[in-house]
Protein backbone atom coordinates (compact mmCIF):
# COMPACT_ATOMS: atom_id res chain seq x y z
CA UNK A 1 0.00 0.00 0.00
CA UNK A 2 1.28 3.26 -0.97
CA UNK A 3 1.93 5.91 1.55
CA UNK A 4 3.21 8.70 -0.12
CA UNK A 5 2.30 9.44 -3.76
CA UNK A 6 4.53 12.38 -5.55
CA UNK A 7 3.27 13.53 -8.96
CA UNK A 8 4.84 15.38 -11.33
CA UNK A 9 6.09 17.34 -8.82
CA UNK A 10 8.41 20.78 -10.05
CA UNK A 11 10.12 23.85 -7.86
CA UNK A 12 11.29 26.45 -10.07
CA UNK A 13 13.56 28.98 -9.18
CA UNK A 14 13.42 31.80 -12.02
CA UNK A 15 14.23 30.00 -14.77
CA UNK A 16 16.11 27.40 -13.24
CA UNK A 17 13.62 23.97 -12.42
CA UNK A 18 15.53 22.76 -9.35
CA UNK A 19 12.79 19.78 -9.17
CA UNK A 20 11.62 18.97 -12.43
CA UNK A 21 8.67 16.77 -13.34
CA UNK A 22 9.58 14.26 -10.70
CA UNK A 23 7.33 11.20 -9.81
CA UNK A 24 7.82 8.19 -7.43
CA UNK A 25 5.72 6.04 -5.03
CA UNK A 26 6.62 5.21 -1.75
CA UNK A 27 5.41 2.11 -0.07
CA UNK A 28 4.42 1.78 3.88
CA UNK A 29 7.11 0.76 5.83
CA UNK A 30 10.01 0.98 3.18
CA UNK A 31 13.09 2.78 4.06
CA UNK A 32 13.61 4.68 0.44
CA UNK A 33 16.79 6.00 -0.82
CA UNK A 34 17.64 9.44 -2.48
CA UNK A 35 20.54 10.09 -4.06
CA UNK A 36 22.14 12.51 -6.02
CA UNK A 37 25.33 14.77 -7.20
CA UNK A 38 25.49 18.09 -5.25
CA UNK A 39 22.62 20.47 -6.70
CA UNK A 40 20.33 17.90 -8.15
CA UNK A 41 17.58 18.76 -6.49
CA UNK A 42 17.33 16.35 -3.46
CA UNK A 43 16.82 19.05 -0.39
CA UNK A 44 14.56 21.05 -3.02
CA UNK A 45 12.41 17.57 -3.29
CA UNK A 46 11.97 17.19 0.56
CA UNK A 47 11.06 21.18 0.88
CA UNK A 48 8.26 20.74 -1.87
CA UNK A 49 7.06 17.79 0.24
CA UNK A 50 7.15 18.62 3.63
CA UNK A 51 5.93 22.59 2.70
CA UNK A 52 9.12 23.63 4.65
CA UNK A 53 9.48 26.03 3.67
CA UNK A 54 7.43 25.97 0.10
CA UNK A 55 5.25 23.84 -1.44
CA UNK A 56 6.05 22.59 -5.03
CA UNK A 57 4.83 25.04 -8.01
CA UNK A 58 3.72 22.22 -10.32
CA UNK A 59 2.10 18.34 -9.51
CA UNK A 60 0.74 17.30 -6.63
CA UNK A 61 2.00 14.99 -3.28
CA UNK A 62 -0.32 12.92 -2.23
CA UNK A 63 0.20 11.69 1.64
CA UNK A 64 -2.23 8.74 2.23
CA UNK A 65 -4.87 9.97 0.20
CA UNK A 66 -4.81 13.82 1.12
CA UNK A 67 -3.25 16.41 -1.04
CA UNK A 68 -0.40 18.20 0.66
CA UNK A 69 0.45 20.45 -1.97
CA UNK A 70 -1.45 23.77 -0.82
CA UNK A 71 -1.23 22.76 2.85
CA UNK A 72 0.78 24.99 5.18
CA UNK A 73 3.79 23.14 6.43
CA UNK A 74 2.85 23.41 10.64
CA UNK A 75 -0.37 21.34 8.78
CA UNK A 76 1.39 18.77 7.06
CA UNK A 77 3.97 18.21 10.43
CA UNK A 78 1.11 17.46 12.25
CA UNK A 79 -0.49 14.93 9.99
CA UNK A 80 2.26 12.63 10.95
CA UNK A 81 5.22 14.03 8.04
CA UNK A 82 8.36 14.68 9.75
CA UNK A 83 11.13 15.74 8.53
CA UNK A 84 15.22 16.62 9.56
CA UNK A 85 17.40 18.79 8.32
CA UNK A 86 20.33 18.39 6.82
CA UNK A 87 21.64 21.10 9.23
CA UNK A 88 20.83 20.29 13.09
CA UNK A 89 18.24 21.92 13.75
CA UNK A 90 17.13 22.24 17.68
CA UNK A 91 16.09 25.07 19.66
CA UNK A 92 19.11 26.02 21.37
CA UNK A 93 18.19 27.46 24.84
CA UNK A 94 15.98 24.94 25.74
CA UNK A 95 16.68 21.94 27.08
CA UNK A 96 17.13 18.65 25.13
CA UNK A 97 13.53 17.44 27.02
CA UNK A 98 12.38 20.68 26.09
CA UNK A 99 13.05 19.91 22.80
CA UNK A 100 11.14 16.85 22.30
CA UNK A 101 8.67 18.36 23.92
CA UNK A 102 7.94 20.60 21.67
CA UNK A 103 7.15 17.54 19.12
CA UNK A 104 5.15 15.57 20.94
CA UNK A 105 3.49 19.04 21.82
CA UNK A 106 2.47 20.09 18.18
CA UNK A 107 2.80 16.67 15.93
CA UNK A 108 0.12 14.34 15.34
CA UNK A 109 0.21 12.88 19.13
CA UNK A 110 -0.40 16.32 20.12
CA UNK A 111 -3.12 15.48 22.50
CA UNK A 112 -2.49 13.64 25.23
CA UNK A 113 1.26 12.98 24.37
CA UNK A 114 3.09 13.94 27.40
CA UNK A 115 6.35 13.42 29.33
CA UNK A 116 6.14 9.48 28.99
CA UNK A 117 6.10 9.78 25.42
CA UNK A 118 8.97 12.13 25.55
CA UNK A 119 11.14 10.11 27.80
CA UNK A 120 10.68 7.57 25.34
CA UNK A 121 11.44 9.04 22.22
CA UNK A 122 14.31 10.25 24.10
CA UNK A 123 15.58 6.91 25.49
CA UNK A 124 14.85 5.17 22.06
CA UNK A 125 17.55 7.46 20.23
CA UNK A 126 20.36 7.06 23.11
CA UNK A 127 19.69 9.87 25.82
CA UNK A 128 20.10 8.86 29.53
CA UNK A 129 17.65 10.78 31.93
CA UNK A 130 20.70 12.28 33.05
CA UNK A 131 21.05 14.44 29.56
CA UNK A 132 17.44 15.32 29.83
CA UNK A 133 18.16 18.95 31.34
CA UNK A 134 20.74 19.56 29.60
CA UNK A 135 20.45 22.99 27.38
CA UNK A 136 20.77 21.71 23.35
CA UNK A 137 23.14 24.26 22.50
CA UNK A 138 25.49 22.48 24.90
CA UNK A 139 25.40 18.93 22.73
CA UNK A 140 27.77 17.36 20.57
CA UNK A 141 27.19 17.48 16.78
CA UNK A 142 25.87 13.70 17.10
CA UNK A 143 23.55 14.45 20.08
CA UNK A 144 22.07 16.96 18.41
CA UNK A 145 21.14 14.92 15.10
CA UNK A 146 20.12 12.70 17.88
CA UNK A 147 17.68 15.34 19.43
CA UNK A 148 16.09 15.92 16.21
CA UNK A 149 15.66 12.56 15.64
CA UNK A 150 13.91 12.40 19.16
CA UNK A 151 11.88 15.30 18.38
CA UNK A 152 10.64 13.67 14.85
CA UNK A 153 9.77 10.90 16.63
CA UNK A 154 7.69 12.21 19.30
CA UNK A 155 5.58 13.51 16.95
CA UNK A 156 4.88 10.12 16.24
CA UNK A 157 5.10 10.35 12.56
CA UNK A 158 3.38 7.77 9.71
CA UNK A 159 6.50 8.77 7.58
CA UNK A 160 9.98 10.40 8.50
CA UNK A 161 12.32 12.55 5.99
CA UNK A 162 15.79 12.43 6.79
CA UNK A 163 18.06 14.76 4.96
CA UNK A 164 21.53 13.92 4.90
CA UNK A 165 21.99 12.36 8.44
CA UNK A 166 25.96 11.47 7.73
CA UNK A 167 26.47 14.75 7.00
CA UNK A 168 29.65 15.52 9.43
CA UNK A 169 29.06 12.35 11.73
CA UNK A 170 32.90 10.35 11.88
CA UNK A 171 32.96 6.74 10.59
CA UNK A 172 31.58 4.91 14.39
CA UNK A 173 28.52 7.57 14.11
CA UNK A 174 27.60 6.66 11.14
CA UNK A 175 27.57 2.83 12.03
CA UNK A 176 25.33 3.96 14.93
CA UNK A 177 23.17 6.50 12.65
CA UNK A 178 22.01 2.93 10.77
CA UNK A 179 21.30 1.13 13.33
CA UNK A 180 19.50 3.85 14.85
CA UNK A 181 17.42 4.52 11.30
CA UNK A 182 16.97 0.40 10.89
CA UNK A 183 15.35 0.50 14.47
CA UNK A 184 13.21 3.79 13.45
CA UNK A 185 11.60 1.80 10.91
CA UNK A 186 10.93 -1.27 12.93
CA UNK A 187 8.50 1.21 14.94
CA UNK A 188 6.88 1.10 11.23
CA UNK A 189 7.50 4.21 10.38
CA UNK A 190 8.42 4.74 5.93
CA UNK A 191 11.46 6.55 5.82
CA UNK A 192 12.89 8.91 2.88
CA UNK A 193 16.30 8.94 3.22
CA UNK A 194 18.54 11.64 1.27
CA UNK A 195 22.39 10.75 1.96
CA UNK A 196 25.82 11.05 0.25
CA UNK A 197 27.32 8.47 2.23
CA UNK A 198 26.78 5.59 -0.06
CA UNK A 199 27.36 2.71 2.45
CA UNK A 200 24.74 4.31 4.34
CA UNK A 201 22.12 4.46 1.34
CA UNK A 202 23.40 1.20 0.23
CA UNK A 203 22.71 -0.75 3.40
CA UNK A 204 19.60 0.62 4.43
CA UNK A 205 17.48 1.96 1.18
CA UNK A 206 15.20 -0.91 -0.59
CA UNK A 207 14.78 1.06 -3.46
CA UNK A 208 16.74 4.14 -4.67
CA UNK A 209 16.30 7.38 -7.17
CA UNK A 210 19.01 8.89 -8.66
CA UNK A 211 18.07 12.73 -9.56
CA UNK A 212 19.98 14.73 -11.92
CA UNK A 213 19.54 18.17 -12.36
CA UNK A 214 16.37 18.05 -10.91
CA UNK A 215 15.00 15.36 -12.56
CA UNK A 216 15.13 11.48 -12.06
CA UNK A 217 17.66 9.37 -13.48
CA UNK A 218 16.61 5.98 -12.49
CA UNK A 219 14.43 3.97 -10.13
CA UNK A 220 15.03 1.01 -8.26
CA UNK A 221 17.40 -1.84 -6.93
CA UNK A 222 20.08 -0.04 -4.92
CA UNK A 223 22.99 -2.05 -6.30
CA UNK A 224 21.59 -2.21 -9.76
CA UNK A 225 21.12 1.65 -9.82
CA UNK A 226 24.78 2.36 -8.46
CA UNK A 227 26.15 -0.18 -11.26
CA UNK A 228 24.11 2.02 -14.28
CA UNK A 229 26.70 3.81 -16.68
CA UNK A 230 24.75 7.34 -16.36
CA UNK A 231 24.58 6.85 -12.99
CA UNK A 232 28.36 6.78 -12.59
CA UNK A 233 28.65 9.47 -15.26
CA UNK A 234 26.72 11.92 -13.36
CA UNK A 235 27.49 11.04 -9.72
CA UNK A 236 31.30 10.63 -9.98
CA UNK A 237 33.06 13.73 -8.74
CA UNK A 238 30.53 13.29 -5.30
CA UNK A 239 31.29 9.35 -4.78
CA UNK A 240 34.85 10.28 -4.67
CA UNK A 241 34.72 13.23 -2.34
CA UNK A 242 32.21 11.29 -0.59
CA UNK A 243 34.53 8.28 -0.04
CA UNK B 1 15.01 57.39 57.45
CA UNK B 2 11.84 59.03 55.51
CA UNK B 3 14.74 59.76 52.55
CA UNK B 4 15.62 56.03 52.14
CA UNK B 5 12.07 54.98 52.25
CA UNK B 6 10.92 57.28 49.98
CA UNK B 7 13.82 56.65 47.32
CA UNK B 8 12.61 52.86 47.50
CA UNK B 9 8.88 53.44 47.11
CA UNK B 10 9.84 55.81 44.08
CA UNK B 11 12.61 53.22 42.33
CA UNK B 12 9.75 50.41 43.01
CA UNK B 13 7.02 52.05 41.21
CA UNK B 14 9.14 52.95 38.50
CA UNK B 15 11.00 50.18 38.36
CA UNK B 16 7.20 48.10 38.27
CA UNK B 17 6.67 50.39 34.73
CA UNK B 18 9.76 50.08 33.40
CA UNK B 19 9.60 46.67 33.62
CA UNK B 20 6.09 45.88 32.68
CA UNK B 21 7.19 47.89 29.28
CA UNK B 22 10.77 46.12 28.88
CA UNK B 23 9.48 43.14 29.25
CA UNK B 24 6.65 43.50 26.11
CA UNK B 25 9.53 45.33 24.23
CA UNK B 26 11.83 42.20 24.80
CA UNK B 27 9.13 39.59 23.61
CA UNK B 28 8.54 41.00 20.50
CA UNK B 29 12.44 41.57 20.02
CA UNK B 30 13.06 37.75 20.85
CA UNK B 31 10.63 36.33 19.22
CA UNK B 32 9.73 38.42 15.55
CA UNK B 33 13.35 40.25 15.90
CA UNK B 34 12.03 43.67 15.15
CA UNK B 35 12.25 46.80 17.76
CA UNK B 36 8.46 47.96 18.41
CA UNK B 37 8.66 51.56 18.17
CA UNK B 38 4.92 51.79 18.62
CA UNK B 39 5.23 50.00 22.04
CA UNK B 40 4.50 52.99 24.00
CA UNK B 41 1.36 54.21 21.96
CA UNK B 42 -0.27 50.53 22.57
CA UNK B 43 0.21 52.38 26.18
CA UNK B 44 -1.63 55.48 25.13
CA UNK B 45 -3.89 53.41 23.52
CA UNK B 46 -4.50 51.21 26.51
CA UNK B 47 -4.85 54.08 29.06
CA UNK B 48 -7.51 55.80 26.82
CA UNK B 49 -9.73 52.39 26.46
CA UNK B 50 -9.81 51.83 30.16
CA UNK B 51 -10.71 55.65 30.60
CA UNK B 52 -13.70 55.61 28.56
CA UNK B 53 -14.76 52.19 29.68
CA UNK B 54 -14.06 53.87 33.60
CA UNK B 55 -14.08 57.36 34.08
CA UNK B 56 -17.62 59.12 35.23
CA UNK B 57 -17.47 61.28 32.30
CA UNK B 58 -17.53 58.41 29.70
CA UNK B 59 -19.37 55.01 30.59
CA UNK B 60 -18.28 54.82 34.11
CA UNK B 61 -18.35 51.11 34.83
CA UNK B 62 -15.85 50.26 37.95
CA UNK B 63 -12.34 49.94 37.33
CA UNK B 64 -12.14 46.04 38.16
CA UNK B 65 -14.24 45.18 35.37
CA UNK B 66 -12.80 48.40 32.76
CA UNK B 67 -9.03 47.15 32.93
CA UNK B 68 -9.92 43.34 31.68
CA UNK B 69 -11.93 44.54 29.03
CA UNK B 70 -9.15 47.31 27.92
CA UNK B 71 -6.39 44.76 28.16
CA UNK B 72 -8.22 42.18 25.86
CA UNK B 73 -8.61 45.32 23.42
CA UNK B 74 -5.24 46.41 23.48
CA UNK B 75 -4.32 42.87 22.72
CA UNK B 76 -6.70 42.92 19.85
CA UNK B 77 -4.78 46.20 18.51
CA UNK B 78 -1.24 44.65 19.10
CA UNK B 79 -2.46 41.82 16.69
CA UNK B 80 -4.00 43.84 14.37
CA UNK B 81 -0.82 45.52 13.93
CA UNK B 82 1.77 42.82 13.85
CA UNK B 83 -0.58 41.36 11.07
CA UNK B 84 -0.98 44.59 9.16
CA UNK B 85 2.73 46.21 9.54
CA UNK B 86 5.18 43.63 10.76
CA UNK B 87 4.19 40.10 9.18
CA UNK B 88 4.15 40.69 5.85
CA UNK B 89 7.87 41.58 6.14
CA UNK B 90 8.46 38.65 7.52
CA UNK B 91 11.07 36.73 6.08
CA UNK B 92 13.05 40.04 3.78
CA UNK B 93 16.64 40.58 4.99
CA UNK B 94 15.77 43.93 5.40
CA UNK B 95 12.81 42.92 7.95
CA UNK B 96 14.12 45.14 10.58
CA UNK B 97 14.33 48.57 8.77
CA UNK B 98 11.14 47.79 7.85
CA UNK B 99 9.86 47.53 11.21
CA UNK B 100 11.41 50.33 12.01
CA UNK B 101 9.79 52.68 9.62
CA UNK B 102 6.81 50.86 9.75
CA UNK B 103 6.01 50.76 13.97
CA UNK B 104 7.28 54.19 13.75
CA UNK B 105 4.78 55.51 11.50
CA UNK B 106 1.83 53.66 13.30
CA UNK B 107 3.41 55.12 16.65
CA UNK B 108 2.46 58.29 15.06
CA UNK B 109 -0.90 57.38 13.44
CA UNK B 110 -2.01 56.34 16.88
CA UNK B 111 -0.65 58.82 18.77
CA UNK B 112 -2.57 61.56 16.63
CA UNK B 113 -6.09 59.13 16.48
CA UNK B 114 -5.88 59.44 20.23
CA UNK B 115 -5.66 63.11 19.88
CA UNK B 116 -8.44 63.07 17.46
CA UNK B 117 -10.52 61.15 19.13
CA UNK B 118 -9.92 62.04 23.06
CA UNK B 119 -8.41 65.55 22.42
CA UNK B 120 -5.46 67.52 24.08
CA UNK B 121 -7.35 67.58 27.56
CA UNK B 122 -5.32 66.27 30.31
CA UNK B 123 -7.11 63.35 31.80
CA UNK B 124 -7.24 60.90 34.85
CA UNK B 125 -7.93 57.49 35.56
CA UNK B 126 -9.53 56.49 38.37
CA UNK B 127 -7.15 54.91 40.71
CA UNK B 128 -6.57 51.13 41.01
CA UNK B 129 -8.00 51.80 44.70
CA UNK B 130 -8.46 55.34 46.73
CA UNK B 131 -6.23 56.56 50.14
CA UNK B 132 -3.03 56.53 50.94
CA UNK B 133 -0.91 54.16 52.96
CA UNK B 134 1.70 55.21 55.53
CA UNK B 135 4.44 52.95 55.05
CA UNK B 136 7.51 53.81 57.84
CA UNK B 137 6.42 57.46 58.07
CA UNK B 138 5.84 58.08 54.30
CA UNK B 139 2.47 58.14 52.71
CA UNK B 140 2.30 56.44 49.57
CA UNK B 141 -1.02 56.14 48.05
CA UNK B 142 -2.60 52.63 47.81
CA UNK B 143 -2.64 52.79 43.59
CA UNK B 144 1.10 52.98 43.91
CA UNK B 145 1.70 50.00 46.68
CA UNK B 146 -1.18 47.86 44.36
CA UNK B 147 1.24 48.24 41.21
CA UNK B 148 4.40 47.86 43.39
CA UNK B 149 3.12 44.54 44.56
CA UNK B 150 1.25 43.23 41.81
CA UNK B 151 3.79 44.03 39.33
CA UNK B 152 6.07 41.19 40.41
CA UNK B 153 3.25 38.73 39.74
CA UNK B 154 2.40 39.13 37.01
CA UNK B 155 6.04 39.11 35.79
CA UNK B 156 6.40 35.73 37.66
CA UNK B 157 3.37 34.26 36.01
CA UNK B 158 5.07 35.36 32.79
CA UNK B 159 7.93 33.74 33.63
CA UNK B 160 6.18 30.62 34.57
CA UNK B 161 4.24 31.11 31.40
CA UNK B 162 7.38 31.12 28.80
CA UNK B 163 9.72 28.33 31.24
CA UNK B 164 6.82 26.00 32.15
CA UNK B 165 3.87 25.97 29.95
CA UNK B 166 4.39 24.46 26.40
CA UNK B 167 2.99 27.28 24.54
CA UNK B 168 5.51 29.42 26.39
CA UNK B 169 7.94 27.20 25.82
CA UNK B 170 7.32 27.38 21.36
CA UNK B 171 7.72 30.91 22.00
CA UNK B 172 10.57 30.91 23.06
CA UNK B 173 11.63 28.42 20.30
CA UNK B 174 9.84 30.32 17.65
CA UNK B 175 12.78 32.73 18.92
CA UNK B 176 15.21 30.16 17.68
CA UNK B 177 14.98 28.72 14.78
CA UNK B 178 11.88 29.19 11.97
CA UNK B 179 12.37 26.13 10.31
CA UNK B 180 12.53 23.59 13.24
CA UNK B 181 9.48 25.40 14.38
CA UNK B 182 7.57 24.39 11.47
CA UNK B 183 8.77 20.93 11.64
CA UNK B 184 7.53 20.14 14.78
CA UNK B 185 3.84 21.52 13.87
CA UNK B 186 4.40 24.71 15.53
CA UNK B 187 2.18 27.72 13.82
CA UNK B 188 4.52 30.23 13.44
CA UNK B 189 2.17 33.03 12.17
CA UNK B 190 0.23 32.48 15.14
CA UNK B 191 3.04 32.31 17.78
CA UNK B 192 3.92 36.11 16.08
CA UNK B 193 0.59 37.00 16.90
CA UNK B 194 0.39 35.94 20.40
CA UNK B 195 3.60 37.62 21.42
CA UNK B 196 2.72 41.13 19.88
CA UNK B 197 -0.66 40.61 21.80
CA UNK B 198 0.60 39.42 24.46
CA UNK B 199 3.26 42.59 24.57
CA UNK B 200 0.57 44.45 23.51
CA UNK B 201 -1.47 43.62 26.74
CA UNK B 202 1.33 44.37 29.41
CA UNK B 203 2.19 47.82 27.56
CA UNK B 204 -1.96 48.66 27.59
CA UNK B 205 -1.80 47.38 31.34
CA UNK B 206 1.31 49.99 32.03
CA UNK B 207 -0.85 52.36 30.13
CA UNK B 208 -3.49 51.99 32.60
CA UNK B 209 -1.12 52.24 35.88
CA UNK B 210 0.50 55.22 35.07
CA UNK B 211 -2.75 56.55 34.04
CA UNK B 212 -4.43 56.03 37.64
CA UNK B 213 -1.26 57.72 38.71
CA UNK B 214 -0.66 61.19 36.54
CA UNK B 215 -2.92 62.74 33.92
CA UNK B 216 -3.07 61.17 30.54
CA UNK B 217 -2.18 63.08 27.00
CA UNK B 218 -1.93 61.15 23.97
CA UNK B 219 1.77 61.87 24.40
CA UNK B 220 2.07 59.80 27.49
CA UNK B 221 3.26 56.60 25.91
CA UNK B 222 6.92 58.36 24.20
CA UNK B 223 8.64 59.18 27.63
CA UNK B 224 8.58 55.38 29.25
CA UNK B 225 9.34 54.51 26.16
CA UNK B 226 12.35 56.17 26.10
CA UNK B 227 13.13 55.11 29.87
CA UNK B 228 12.57 51.57 28.12
CA UNK B 229 14.86 51.71 25.83
CA UNK B 230 17.92 53.05 28.52
CA UNK B 231 16.64 50.08 30.17
CA UNK B 232 16.17 47.63 27.42
CA UNK B 233 20.33 48.80 25.98
CA UNK B 234 20.90 48.67 29.51
CA UNK B 235 19.94 44.86 30.60
CA UNK B 236 20.02 43.81 27.22
CA UNK B 237 17.30 42.18 25.20
CA UNK B 238 18.14 37.95 24.93
CA UNK B 239 16.58 37.16 28.45
CA UNK B 240 13.42 37.90 30.38
CA UNK B 241 14.90 38.28 33.50
CA UNK B 242 17.37 40.64 31.95
CA UNK B 243 15.21 43.67 31.07
CA UNK B 244 13.45 43.26 34.54
CA UNK B 245 16.63 43.58 36.79
CA UNK B 246 17.77 46.45 34.49
CA UNK B 247 13.98 48.05 35.00
CA UNK B 248 14.40 48.16 38.95
CA UNK B 249 17.85 49.18 38.96
CA UNK B 250 17.69 51.72 36.11
CA UNK B 251 14.81 52.98 38.52
CA UNK B 252 16.78 53.05 41.34
CA UNK B 253 19.13 55.25 40.04
CA UNK B 254 16.93 57.37 38.64
CA UNK B 255 15.30 57.71 41.82
CA UNK B 256 18.70 58.50 44.05
CA UNK B 257 19.36 60.64 40.96
CA UNK B 258 16.57 62.65 41.19
CA UNK B 259 16.81 63.43 44.82
CA UNK B 260 20.27 64.12 45.07
CA UNK B 261 21.03 65.46 41.83
CA UNK B 262 17.86 66.90 40.47
CA UNK B 263 15.22 66.29 37.65
CA UNK B 264 16.74 68.59 35.55
CA UNK B 265 20.20 66.52 35.15
CA UNK B 266 18.63 62.92 35.71
CA UNK B 267 17.69 62.07 32.25
CA UNK B 268 21.30 63.16 31.18
CA UNK B 269 22.71 61.03 33.24
CA UNK B 270 20.29 58.09 32.43
CA UNK B 271 21.44 58.68 28.85
CA UNK B 272 25.06 58.70 30.13
CA UNK B 273 24.37 55.45 31.33
CA UNK B 274 23.10 54.31 27.89
CA UNK B 275 26.03 55.56 26.06
CA UNK B 276 28.55 53.90 28.53
CA UNK B 277 26.57 50.40 28.33
CA UNK B 278 26.97 50.68 24.23
CA UNK B 279 30.49 51.96 24.57
CA UNK B 280 31.28 49.05 27.22
CA UNK B 281 28.80 45.92 26.71
CA UNK B 282 26.85 46.55 23.71
CA UNK B 283 24.90 43.18 24.19
CA UNK B 284 23.49 44.49 27.72
CA UNK B 285 24.79 43.64 31.13
CA UNK B 286 22.80 40.63 31.40
CA UNK B 287 22.72 38.91 28.01
CA UNK B 288 24.91 37.21 25.69
CA UNK B 289 25.12 38.49 21.99
CA UNK B 290 22.34 36.40 20.42
CA UNK B 291 18.80 37.29 19.18
CA UNK B 292 16.66 33.85 21.61
CA UNK B 293 14.50 33.99 24.62
CA UNK B 294 17.03 32.52 27.41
Amino acid sequence: MSILEVVGVSKLFGALRAVDDVSFTVEAGEIFGIAGPNGSGKSTLFNTISGIPFGPDEGRVVFQGQDLSRLKGHVIARMGLARTFQRETAFDTLSVFENALMGASYGRAARGAGAAEVTEALQFVGFDKAMFRRPAAELSVYDRKCLMLATALAMSPRILLLDEPASGLTKPEIEDSITLIRRIAGRGITILLIEHVLTMLLTLSQRLMVLNQGRMLILGEPEEVVRNPEVIRAYLGDRRRAA
Amino acid sequence: MSTIVDIVMSGLFQGSLYAMIAVGLALVWTTIGVFNFAHGVLMTVGAYIAWQLASSDALGLPIFIALPIALLASAAIGLLMQAAIVRPFIGRPDVVLLAVITTLAAASIFENGTLLIWGPRPMQLPPLAAGTVKIMGIGISAHQLIIILVTPVILAALWFFLTRMRLGLALRAVAQNEDACHLVGLNVAALYGLAFGLAAALAGLAGIFLGGFTFMSPTMGSEPLSKALVVVIFGGLGTIAGPIFAAYIIAFFEAISIYFIGFYWTPALLFAVLILTLMLKPEGLFSRRSRSLA
